[in-house]
């Protein structure tokens, strides 16, 4: 079933909130930045500077850059956007409040949805009205690959938060580098695991777009390299945003498959795991999905959820990088608990800063410059943005669903994935820069 | 698992689904039978019914809540449909339909904005008692017990009202009101004070279907429009008034769309449109319609033209036309000047869906074709634009002129199928073409699929030779002018050149004979003219400029997707006619003028405001009901007031525009 008031909203939904993030404790004693240099000549908002100083009472000397952040609030994903803000916010207010950085970020908000046109009015406005060169956002892959094409077009760095392999692969430029994970990072882990442990009849599910078909590929390639015996019984597609799964339940129930892959997410997963559940599919065949393993999928199909495995990208338990940090800063600023997104939303933020820290400007092609191929630290260890196709080198883990505290489900981690490996070499990739 | 237990089980999960058509579409169908609305807000109602259902269970748990909340949601929601009939319906009764259609899209956008700011934009789970929601199974058939319930419920319900309708006294009249309103006046039956009634009842059936379905899947604000399509497709099919219809309907609709995601998944999302089509084209009162009955909309109220010259003479339209024209081009260099580039864009977008709008007030302020599809020339006119700088010549002259081409190619065909059929009859056909073509863009990888078309650039010449449209930079008199400017220009240039066109199309006896086939078809066949010939004719033209908006989408520099649902969608074929109105329609003018106000307010409104769309939707609820002619009609409105002692009453502005009509 198709959903179309999903697009109402999302058609021109762009709410707009300019973030004023406040300098830290010590305060900011009103130094005027010192205008910056101005370096990319774009429409003039990185050297104005702001009121804020730095806390050692040194001026921000490389001034204030404007970076337009991009999120689903409305249409499927609007579970997961809010969590991708958060993150950024937390990363904008601790870097306006450090003393590490020569800079401040002024952040200008935008919504989504989950649709490219949406986005491309969202991200125009955000890039020629408000004067943004460095953009980060975006859960649907189709929305990403736009902003990919938009960010090369107006030579601006973007960090994307979609999960499908070509937005770093066939469809990667050289001002595009991507923080979140990729399914191919996550089918490493998922794929050897599920045909080797749950069954070789594997049935593939997934939403019709970009994402979906990522995981499919991806997912299906590492199954047949990992067990010979692999059959793939079927693929069903649905559409992105769909609520009503019990026809593709229905058929997985009664086919020969051990295990179906279920490439969606959000409000998909969410509506598919509970229908699964209440039909009794999880009896009858094992539910492995890249993104099970989502807080928000977890917290919203509670007990439904037990018993299913699931990617790993992040989880709160982690004691990789500077977690433990992230966690507490996150919990004491928005009493909750960070999961994926928000650590997505954190570090993509941090990069840019230390881009253009490193780079000693705010330009956004000497940024690029600094940040293409270099090592960074970040919530999961030290991992570098590949010089051959800028996709950072996340370290993935398989897990299983398990009984919890609460009613919902806790991550057991099953299998650990090194970040070298949980890639292919950038040269296998399929990107060509420029 | 033998295939006969298979298909069983998808026959019980479309029977699961249909029986929620059922409920939807049975208020919406009798709505329409007695009082001839259309109701776009159904959905929204729909909707409604789910979220209070979600603020009785949360507290009361599920057990006990979610019966309580089968109850009072409905009930909640019936009055609040009631409350819709008495304050917003009533005044608009005996104009067009199109007027509902009108507004209730635009209590669509207000009531989908007091979901999203009462219970946030997150999908919600509503939870059903934990002994509903578990597998059933007998013979090798398995299925969830909730769909047992969901099915039995809708079916209760579904008794309920047959009976109610034909063996009460209040069924009685209400049945025969949809037959014949004026002979149910005749015989003495006050049939207006049964409005409201039928109103809030059709609206708490669609509550329960939110409720049950919510249970079933989850509750979010997009819920409401999900189905309202699927719920005009089934009232179309069953008939237009008819609650058998609506039953048939709602069962054959929730089958064939499981059933062909199961066994046909390639033709998922096309045949229940191809179905509609073949019904409308076949029978188009539907299968259990009876042409007999009133609920055509033929005969009913005329559109209201905008005041066209109503109180400026010739010659001042003309200054101030010529005046409008001049500040336009001017504003590039005031706004590039203020550093304010931006705003240039934003006209950018102004100019494309002033054209969209323009086309469409071709056929339907003159020829009265209410297109509900008109989406579908824009899209096909932007994806055609896109996929011929792509595989064709990288050059806008090349991408508009395939853009003008392949649209008007569609319109002719379209139009010939659907000008047989008239009134709201014209609207759903050309609504389901429209879905056809949404529906088909997301199956060929040459049209994206819903990543949509990416990576196509215009040049701003021929055959390879020329700049690039998005890298052009000049620099004028000191000032830097962008490719957004140099865009511009074109698009004025080709707004007004249309505009002009468009206009001596209208004053040559090609005009007249459509306006006079608005105001009656029958009249100007008597007279001798080949309608049908000349609303074709008019409908390709109509498509072509349509094709012309899309076309300049595609090859605008800032432009870097086209995307099914920036184009295709439905939303945009209501939006463009809430714009015609808006502006005034028959006028040409007036549409564009619109358009351009519909698109600044709404980025206006969301700088400033989580809940624009509300405000946008109770504008426009003004607008239908106070002023119907439009903004262009406002001159007149104001001088009339002015007049109002002894003056004459200005040209082209009656009575009927009174607020109290």
């Amino acid at each position: 079933m198709r959903d179309p008031e999903r697009r109402l909203s999302e058609t021109r939904s762009h709410t707009r909130r300019r973030f004023l993030a406040l300098a830290g404790a010590t305060g900011a004693v009103g130094l005027a930045g010192c205008g910056g240099d101005g370096g990319d000549g774009g429409d003039g908002d990185s050297g104005d500077g702001g009121d804020g100083g730095s806390t050692d009472g040194s001026p921000s000397d490389l001034g204030t850059a404007t970076v337009g952040v991009v999120n689903p609030i409305t249409g499927a994903y609007s579970s997961l956007g809010p969590g991708q803000r958060n993150g950024a916010k937390l990363a904008v207010s601790q870097i306006n409040g450090s003393d590490q950085y020569d800079l401040e970020l002024d952040a200008v908000f935008e919504d989504t949805g989950t649709e490219a046109g949406a986005a491309q009015q969202s991200a125009q406005k955000l890039v020629q009205e408000d004067g943004a060169r460095y953009l980060f956002g975006a859960i649907s892959s189709s929305v990403a690959l736009s902003l990919n094409e938009f960010a090369g077009q107006e030579e601006f760095v973007y960090f994307p938060g979609g999960a499908a392999v070509p937005i770093t692969g066939s469809a990667c430029n050289e001002w595009v580098f991507r923080v979140e994970t990729n399914t191919a990072q996550v089918a490493e882990a998922i794929s050897a695991y599920t045909v080797n442990n749950l069954g070789t009849n594997v049935w593939f599910h997934i939403a019709d777009y970009a994402y979906g078909d990522s995981v499919y590929n991806r997912t299906k390639s590492r199954m047949q390299d990992a067990n010979d015996e692999f059959t793939e019984v079927d693929v069903t597609r649905s559409e992105l945003g769909s609520s009503n799964y019990g026809s593709f339940i229905t058929q997985i129930g009664n086919s020969e498959a051990d295990a179906v892959v279920l490439g969606m997410t959000g409000g998909d997963l969410i509506n598919f795991v509970n229908q699964a559940a209440e039909e009794g599919l999880k009896d009858q065949v094992d539910l492995v999905g890249p993104t099970m393993s989502f807080l928000v999928v977890r917290g919203a199909t509670k007990q439904n959820a037990v018993g299913t495995f699931g990617g790993v990208r992040y989880t709160v338990a982690l004691e990789t990088g500077d977690n433990g940090q992230f966690v507490d800063a996150f919990e004491s600023e928005y009493d909750g608990t960070p999961d994926n997104f928000e650590r997505v939303g954190y570090d993509s933020l941090r990069l840019i800063a230390k881009g253009m820290q490193e780079a000693g400007s705010t330009d956004p092609a000497d940024a690029r410059d600094a940040l293409e191929g270099g090592t960074f630290t970040t919530v999961l260890g030290d991992v570098t943005l590949r010089e051959g196709d800028h996709q950072a080198t996340n370290p993935t883990w398989m897990s299983e669903m398990v009984e919890g505290e609460g009613d919902v489900a806790t991550v057991d981690l099953l299998a650990q994935t090194e970040g070298e490996d949980a890639l292919p070499p950038a040269s296998d990739v399929d990107c060509e820069m420029g | 698992m033998p295939a006969v237990a298979n298909v069983v089980e998808q026959l019980l999960n479309g029977v699961t689904l249909g029986m929620v058509y059922v409920l939807l579409a049975a208020g919406l169908s009798i709505i329409f039978g007695v009082m001839d609305v259309i109701n776009f807000s159904h959905g929204e109602l729909f909707a409604l019914g789910a979220y209070f259902a979600l603020t009785l269970v949360d507290p009361l748990g599920a057990t006990i809540g979610f019966p309580v909340a089968l109850v009072l949601a409905p009930l909640a929601v019936g009055v609040v449909g009631a409350a819709i009939e008495r304050f917003t319906v009533r005044p608009l009764y005996g104009r067009n339909p199109l007027y509902h259609i009108l507004l209730t899209f635009g209590l669509v956008l207000i009531i989908n904005d007091v979901i999203r700011f009462t219970w946030g934009q997150q999908q919600q789970q509503l939870a059903v008692p934990a002994a509903l929601s578990q597998p059933v199974g007998a013979f090798g058939v398995r299925v969830a017990l909730y769909n047992l319930f969901m099915i039995a419920v809708a079916a209760v319900l579904a008794a309920g009202t047959w009976l109610a309708l034909n063996r009460t006294r209040y069924g009685m009249i209400v049945r025969a009101g949809s037959q014949d309103r004026e002979m149910v006046r005749n015989v003495g039956i006050d049939i207006d004070r049964y409005y409201t009634l039928v109103f809030g009842f059709g609206a708490a059936l669609a509550a329960v279907g939110g409720i049950v379905l919510g249970g079933a899947q989850n509750v979010n604000p997009n819920m409401g429009g999900s189905v309202i399509i699927p719920a005009f497709i089934i009232v179309v099919l069953g008939g237009l008034g008819s609650f058998r219809g609506a039953v048939f309907g709602g069962l054959l609709v929730g089958i064939i769309q499981t059933m062909t995601r199961t066994y046909l998944p390639v033709f998922e999302g096309l045949t229940i449109f191809l179905l509609m089509i073949a019904v409308l084209l076949v029978k188009p009162q539907g299968l259990f319609g009876n042409p007999e009955w009133g609920g055509g909309g033929e005969e009913d109220g005329e559109l209201l033209v905008g005041a066209y010259g109503g109180v400026f003479t010739a010659g001042t339209r003309r200054r101030l036309g010529v005046l409008a024209v001049a500040a336009l081009a001017v504003f590039p260099v005031v706004a590039t000047v203020t550093d304010n580039g931006f705003y240039v864009t934003l006209a950018n977008t102004m100019f494309v869906w002033a054209l969209f709008a323009l086309s469409l007030d071709f056929v339907m302020g003159s020829a009265g074709l209410v297109s509900l599809g008109h989406a579908m020339f824009f899209g096909v006119g932007a994806y055609t634009g896109a996929l011929a700088l792509l595989h064709l010549a990288p050059s806008f002259l090349v991408a508009l002129v395939a853009a003008v081409l392949v649209p008007a190619g569609l319109a002719w065909v379209v139009g010939s199928l659907s000008i047989r059929v008239s009134g709201v009859y014209f609207a759903m056909i050309t609504l389901a073409f429209a879905e056809l073509l949404y529906s088909a863009v997301f199956k060929f990888e040459f049209t994206g699929g819903s990543d949509g078309l990416l990576g196509f650039d215009a040049l701003l010449g021929l055959g390879g030779v020329g700049p690039r449209l998005s890298e052009i930079e000049l620099t004028v008199a000191g000032l830097t002018v962008g490719s957004s400017v140099v865009f511009y220009y074109v698009a004025l240039a080709l707004s007004v050149g249309t505009l002009l066109v468009a206009r001596r199309f209208m004053t040559a006896p090609f005009g007249s004979v459509l306006q006079s086939i608005g105001e009656s078809d029958e009249r100007a066949a008597f007279v001798g003219y080949d309608v049908t010939g000349y609303k074709r004719r008019a409908f390709v033209i109509s498509g072509a400029i349509a094709g012309l908006a899309g076309g300049l989408l595609a090859v605008n520099p800032d432009t870097f997707v086209v995307s099914p649902d920036q184009t295709l969608h439905w939303i945009n074929s209501g939006e463009v006619i809430v714009m015609t109105l808006l502006g005034g329609m028959g006028t040409l003018f007036g549409p564009m003028l619109g358009a351009g106000v519909f698109i600044g307010a709404e980025d206006v409104l969301s700088s400033h405001t989580d809940q624009w769309r509300m405000i946008i939707g109770a504008v426009f609820v003004v607008f239908v009901l106070f002023v119907p002619r439009g903004l262009v009609s406002i001159p007149a409105l104001v001088a009339r007031r002015f007049n109002a002692e002894g003056g004459d009453p200005p040209l082209g502005v009656d009575e009927e525009v009174n607020a109290d009509d």
